[in-house]
């Protein structure tokens, strides 16, 4: 599929670890293309690579080979500072633990990208307090992630990656440590971003969460071995 | 492709003084909400590390400095004065001491003065009982010092430092006292002193000897100090000496000041000086009177306690490293997902050193309270022992400034370290504990 103003444009992108005999090639040759406000997911088994796609993807980690342009920014150019600064002006992440830091209050964890951003200690506040109301967590906004559940902890990440109004968000496995319940809700809160118009890249290996997507890309040993484009 | 506009916006951004108080907001935030959620016994425990190193650094010199200056406060309070006035090096008195006197007495901050005569004499304490000539003398060769007791004491307090007897009647005229280094009994605490009287009890009658005149004096008292030109002399009234010596009252050999505390010797030394004295005798503060070892001493000392200091100095440094490297350690995975989400390398290094700096203030001013609401008091009050001096803790606020500064920075360093080193590993392999 060729989409004609992608949002990321992946080409040829490998991704080899160690050395020598040792040297395993993870990614071979991907080519992907993801449009803007689209809901893309990426599935495979466990070891076919979907999460080292999306990490490359997401400007965590560096391709051996390829070429990877987002937003219209070749971000391959980009020195580890200047990746930091484009993922935090670019880019969301939740994770699948959360990755809450636990000292800071459900506000406040919300509110450090904020702040690195420029805003000001109150707008920071306020906007942090919005985007925690909007995932439903209005309660909770000054609570220690110790205290909240695993559900309401993502639900936490969540509010942290869209507060920032991400031009992409990257989801690795959001619901892998939820029960049923709380992934579902989860999903339904991504859902409802992707209807918004946000651009979300999910890595997920249960199909049932990956139906609400627009496409799921499958994996299998490095390389996608399947489109599927889902109607709805 | 738009890379260029935006890598160049992004770099002129990041390098920006916005960007580092970005990071600086943030790295605050994350540095005391770390401490706040900190174990108390942890950061109890880190605070008193930094406490020890703090009075390791300022009160170890502090005391060892101590013993010199309770040593030059002993020699200027009981012995030469707060300013000094001996004969020109050309002179063998001081020239016009009465006159001197007499000025002296109107000068505005000299509370009292004490003019001293000295002389080299003799002491025989056996010579009614010695059975034959030919026996050795219990006898010694001393310097003589004459004073004015009234005016003497009230420069010195001399008569504080009467240990057996008593001190001199107002008309005492053949009656001395005796500094213990001149006596048997007391020179197992000081060996080397081979030339001592034996028995030479107060109320005993000895014999002084200047040069071919002897006259029988009475013991009227023993003196100890830690002063040795106080315990090594015997004092005689100034009237006996001069009359037995031939001397003048206005061919003193020294006079020593005792000024209002609040009174600078400068400011006296000046004034003498303008008054045309100058000219009849050699006038100097104490401090320019000091013998140059005791400065020396000082010297050394104040090195010795920077060295010892700076061991602890050392051991601190560790200790703050470990413990933020530990910290830093255990929280890579969290670091790293920071990382990840956009917050600055520089934000999370600036939490830890924010953690160090907490610790080195925290423990430096519990130093300070302990040291200048407590210490230097109690040494005040019970001074170390030691043979030549009272010792006490010497803490100058400059000096324990600059000792807070060093153990500070060092601090900061020890913190920044192992914060660097795991904030700059690679993201993605903090993100999934991956070395």
């Amino acid at each position: 599929m060729t989409i004609l103003t992608p949002i990321i444009a992946a080409h040829q992108i490998t991704r080899r670890f160690g050395n020598g005999a040792l040297e395993t090639t993870v990614l071979k040759g991907i080519n992907v293309e993801v449009a803007a406000g689209e809901f893309l997911a990426i599935m495979g088994k466990s070891g076919a690579g979907k999460s080292t796609l999306m990490y490359q993807l997401s400007v965590l980690d560096t391709p051996s080979d390829g070429s990877l342009t987002i937003a219209g920014v070749d971000v391959q150019q980009l020195d580890e500072t200047e990746k930091t600064a484009f993922r935090l002006n670019t880019l969301g992440y939740i994770f699948q633990n959360y990755a809450l830091v636990p000292d800071l209050s459900a506000r406040e964890n919300c509110m450090l990208p904020l702040l690195m951003r420029g805003l000001s200690h109150q707008e920071a506040s306020d906007t942090a307090a919005t985007a925690l109301t909007s995932v439903g967590l209005g309660h909770r906004i000054d609570s220690l992630p110790a205290l909240l559940s695993g559900g309401e902890q993502q639900r936490v990440s969540i509010a942290r990656a869209v507060a920032l109004e991400p031009k992409i968000l990257f989801a690795d496995e959001p619901t892998a440590n939820l029960d049923s319940v709380s992934g579902q809700a989860v999903i339904e809160l991504l859902t409802t971003l992707h209807k918004n118009g946000q651009t979300i890249v999910m890595v997920t290996h249960e199909r049932e969460y990956a139906l609400g997507c627009d496409r799921i890309l499958h994996m299998e040993d490095g390389q996608i071995t399947r489109t599927e484009q889902l109607t709805k | 492709m738009v890379l260029s506009p935006w890598r160049e916006s992004t770099r002129a951004k990041h390098y920006n003084c916005k960007n580092n108080m970005r990071s600086f907001r943030v790295g605050l935030l994350l540095g005391w909400r770390q401490l706040q959620r900190a174990s108390l016994w942890t950061t109890g425990l880190i605070v008193f590390v930094m406490m020890i190193t703090f009075l390791n650094l300022v009160a170890v010199s502090g005391i060892l400095v101590g013993l010199i200056v309770g040593s030059e406060r002993a020699f200027e309070q009981q012995s030469i004065g707060s300013v000094t006035i001996t004969p020109l090096d050309t002179e063998d008195y001081i020239q016009n001491s009465d006159v001197i006197a007499n000025i002296l007495q109107q000068t505005p901050g000299v509370v009292d003065f004490s003019v001293r005569y000295t002389s080299a004499g003799s002491i025989t304490a056996d010579y009614r009982s010695r059975q034959s000539p030919n026996d050795e003398p219990d006898q010694i060769s001393a310097r003589l010092t004459g004073i004015d007791p009234t005016r003497e004491d009230a420069v010195t307090r001399l008569s504080e430092s009467v240990v057996e007897g008593d001190y001199f009647l107002p008309d005492d005229t053949n009656a001395l006292l005796i500094g213990i280094l001149n006596l048997e009994r007391y020179s197992e605490n000081f060996p080397d002193f081979t030339n001592s009287l034996t028995a030479a009890f107060p109320g005993d009658t000895v014999l002084l000897t200047i040069g071919s005149v002897s006259q029988e004096f009475v013991v009227r008292g023993i003196v100890d100090s830690k002063v040795g030109d106080v315990s090594s002399a015997i004092f005689i009234p100034e009237r006996e000496l001069r009359r037995l010596i031939g001397r003048a009252s206005d061919q003193a050999d020294r006079i020593a000041v005792r000024l209002d505390q609040a009174v600078p010797p400068e400011r006296v030394q000046s004034q003498l000086d303008q008054a045309g004295l100058a000219d009849s005798a050699k006038i100097r503060t104490f401090d320019e009177a000091l013998p140059k070892f005791l400065i020396d001493i000082k010297n050394t000392f104040n090195v010795l306690g920077t060295f010892i200091g700076s061991i602890g100095i050392i051991v601190a440094s560790i200790t703050i490293f470990i413990i933020i490297f530990i910290n830093a350690l255990s929280r890579r995975q969290q670091i790293g997902i920071l990382k990840g989400i956009g917050i600055d390398r520089r934000a999370i290094e600036i939490a830890y050193v924010f953690q160090a700096a907490v610790y080195a203030l925290a423990g430096s001013l519990l130093g300070v309270l302990i040291i200048y609401g407590f210490l230097i008091g109690y040494f005040e009050r019970k001074p170390i022992d030691f043979p030549f001096s009272d010792g006490i803790l010497v803490a100058e606020p400059l000096t324990t400034l600059t000792r807070f500064c060093v153990l500070f920075v060092i601090t900061l360093i020890a913190g920044f370290i192992p914060a660097w080193m795991i904030a700059k590993q690679n993201t993605l392999n903090a993100i999934l504990g991956r070395n």
